[in-house]
């Protein structure tokens, strides 16, 4: 595969700035670019969001099956088909106080806008653990797509029950010598037949009703201390690596204080994706609400850019 | 059926007929040898389907081992494939990658070629740049990837763009599993990992200004 994405120069103004290249951002810069407004996507890394890290995606309606980087460039191409304009930088900061917002860059340039977007989804939640942070990077992971091939062979823990963490497991199963599946209980959260597919694989075991306490090793990960939260009993197991999928938290940290945030750090809206500030709207997994899936974000990204059109350009 | 679809071309036709200047001389090392470079051949198929889109991109194969005077005078080390970018007048930025950058890699590929063509003027903050000034030691910068990796992209455009801003620094996309004993090395088993000068500086994907401070810490010490 071979993803072509390219960018062109970057202008001062835009009728809809959109914070994060997910599937919620490009849908609303998709609605927005079809309403005949300028819509520029500011995405920090790979366009596409978590469904990068996906492997496979098999309950996007109308799609039987893709791969998470492969719907990324369609929903992409889409946007760009109706005017869209994609750049590579992270947000730093922003400034809603007038009516004209302003989007700061890490790349030294400012963005001005009627209406801002944000659909900066949420990141990995960590464990915090000892050996957790010494770690990161020498044998504990956060994205099994990312870290998978280096453990070819190897026997590795992933510590998670639900979706994401089945998903993870049933793709290092095809790399790995054996999974071991840490969970806190003693059934999965995720769904039905992700929890079949996880079960029927020879090389992926469970180790139930368990915390994760410790990370030791010399250089690298050699041991996982784990807690059996029913007998108390404590256990070394000897692995390669750690992944960890234990849920996410949302990327909000720069909105805070500037927007309404839920006790979680979630951004709140109204039923129409726009936030306490007017001409603000959030929308995918930064949004405080029920289900975090591609589907609901692309959803929520088609009402907030179509309300906007219509309240603000209308 | 090419490696790049009907649209892949249309849509990279329009872009580099809006955002092209002048012409980008491309240099691919390649070795016939298949047990040395699984992916030379792939790699070289896929930068002729880019070069034949616009005739300003101008693609030399060479052979990394017959070519020798060529691979000893852009440092390729008999590291295969080997990609790197010159100005239509022959300038050498230190942009490198060893490996095949496929999957998002490859866009980087195609913003390279923008930027090569206006240039290659680094894309940077000026508080950047102005940190990378105090740079006044030859510094390489690798940045190991795998080609699934979503978060490794900007780090090797950062490391490029640093390289295009000063003339001390050099600066690689390594591609990690087709490279296992340099990435054992290095101890790498997460990306992006960034090495510079020789040793690991940090693991993770950060802002620019991070990923500036972090390197010019590490070779000002
Ligand atoms: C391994 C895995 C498997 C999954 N499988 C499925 C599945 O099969 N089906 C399904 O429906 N869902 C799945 N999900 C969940 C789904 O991917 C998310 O619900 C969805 O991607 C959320 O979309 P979003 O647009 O809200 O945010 P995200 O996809 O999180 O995208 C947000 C984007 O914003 C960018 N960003 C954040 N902050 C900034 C900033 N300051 N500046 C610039 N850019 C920024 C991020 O880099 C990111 O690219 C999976 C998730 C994971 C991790």
């Amino acid at each position: 595969m071979f993803f072509v994405g390219g960018e062109s120069n970057v202008r001062d103004y835009y009728d809809v700035v959109v914070i994060g290249g997910g599937p919620g951002g490009m849908s609303a810069a998709l609605y927005a670019g079809r309403a005949g407004l300028s819509c520029i996507v500011i995405e920090g890394n790979s366009t596409g969001g978590q469904m990068n890290e996906a492997d496979v995606i098999e309950n996007y309606p109308g799609i039987e099956e893709i791969k998470g980087p492969v719907l990324g460039e369609k929903m992409r191409r889409h946007a760009e088909k109706f005017g869209a304009q994609f750049h590579t930088a992270t947000v730093v900061d922003v400034d809603f106080s007038g009516q004209m917002k302003r989007t700061i860059l890490d790349d030294g340039k400012i963005i001005s806008s009627e209406v801002v977007i944000i659909s900066t989804g949420a990141s990995h939640r960590k464990l915090n653990v000892p050996g957790e942070m010494e770690f990161s990077g020498k044998g504990v992971s956060y994205c099994a797509t990312c870290d998978g091939h280096f453990f070819k062979g190897k026997k590795v823990a992933l510590v998670g029950g639900g979706d994401t963490a089945m998903t993870e497991a049933l793709y290092l199963a095809n790399l790995v010598r054996e999974v071991l599946v840490i969970h806190r209980r003693d059934k999965l959260r995720a769904t039905k037949v992700l929890q079949e597919r996880a079960f029927s694989k020879p090389n992926i075991k469970f180790v139930w009703d368990s915390i994760v306490r410790e990370i030791r090793g010399n250089e690298k990960v050699e041991k996982v201390v784990v807690e059996n939260k029913r007998t108390g009993e404590k256990t070394e197991l000897e692995v390669s690596g750690l992944f960890i999928a234990i849920g996410i938290v949302p990327n909000s940290e720069i909105f805070r204080g500037k927007l309404h945030l839920d006790s979680q750090g979630y951004v709140v809206t109204d039923e129409n994706m726009e936030t306490n500030v007017r001409g603000v709207y959030a929308v995918g997994d930064v949004r405080s609400k029920g289900l975090r899936q591609i589907v609901t974000a692309a959803a929520e990204g088609a009402v907030a850019a179509s309300h906007a059109a219509e309240t603000y350009f209308g | 059926m090419g490696l790049l679809s009907e649209q892949d071309v249309q849509y990279l036709n329009d872009l580099f007929s809006k955002e092209m200047r002048d012409d980008v001389r491309i240099l691919v090392f390649k070795s016939d040898d298949t047990s040395r470079c699984e992916y030379c051949d792939i790699t070289v198929s896929v930068l002729k389907e880019v070069t034949d889109i616009d005739e300003r991109i101008k693609l030399e194969v060479y052979d990394a081992d017959d070519d020798e005077a060529v691979a000893k005078r852009y440092d390729i080390k008999g590291r295969v494939p080997a990609i790197l970018f010159l100005t239509a007048d022959g300038q050498d930025k230190g942009v490198r990658y060893f490996g095949i950058p496929s999957g998002h890699e490859f866009s980087t590929v195609i913003q390279n070629i923008i930027s090569f063509s206006n240039g290659a003027n680094p894309s940077l903050s000026p508080a950047s740049l102005e940190k990378i000034k105090q740079v006044d030691i030859p510094t390489e910068i690798l940045v190991f990837v795998t080609p699934t990796c979503p978060y490794c992209p900007r780090a090797v455009l950062l490391a490029h763009e640093m390289a295009k801003a000063n003339d001390n620094i050099t600066a690689a996309m390594v591609e990690a599993n087709e490279f296992p004993e340099w990435s054992m090395e290095h101890g790498v088993s997460a990306v992006p990992h960034i090495v510079v000068n020789e040793e690991t500086a940090f693991i993770g994907a950060y802002p620019e200004d991070m990923f500036v401070d972090h390197v010019v810490q590490h070779v000002l010490g």
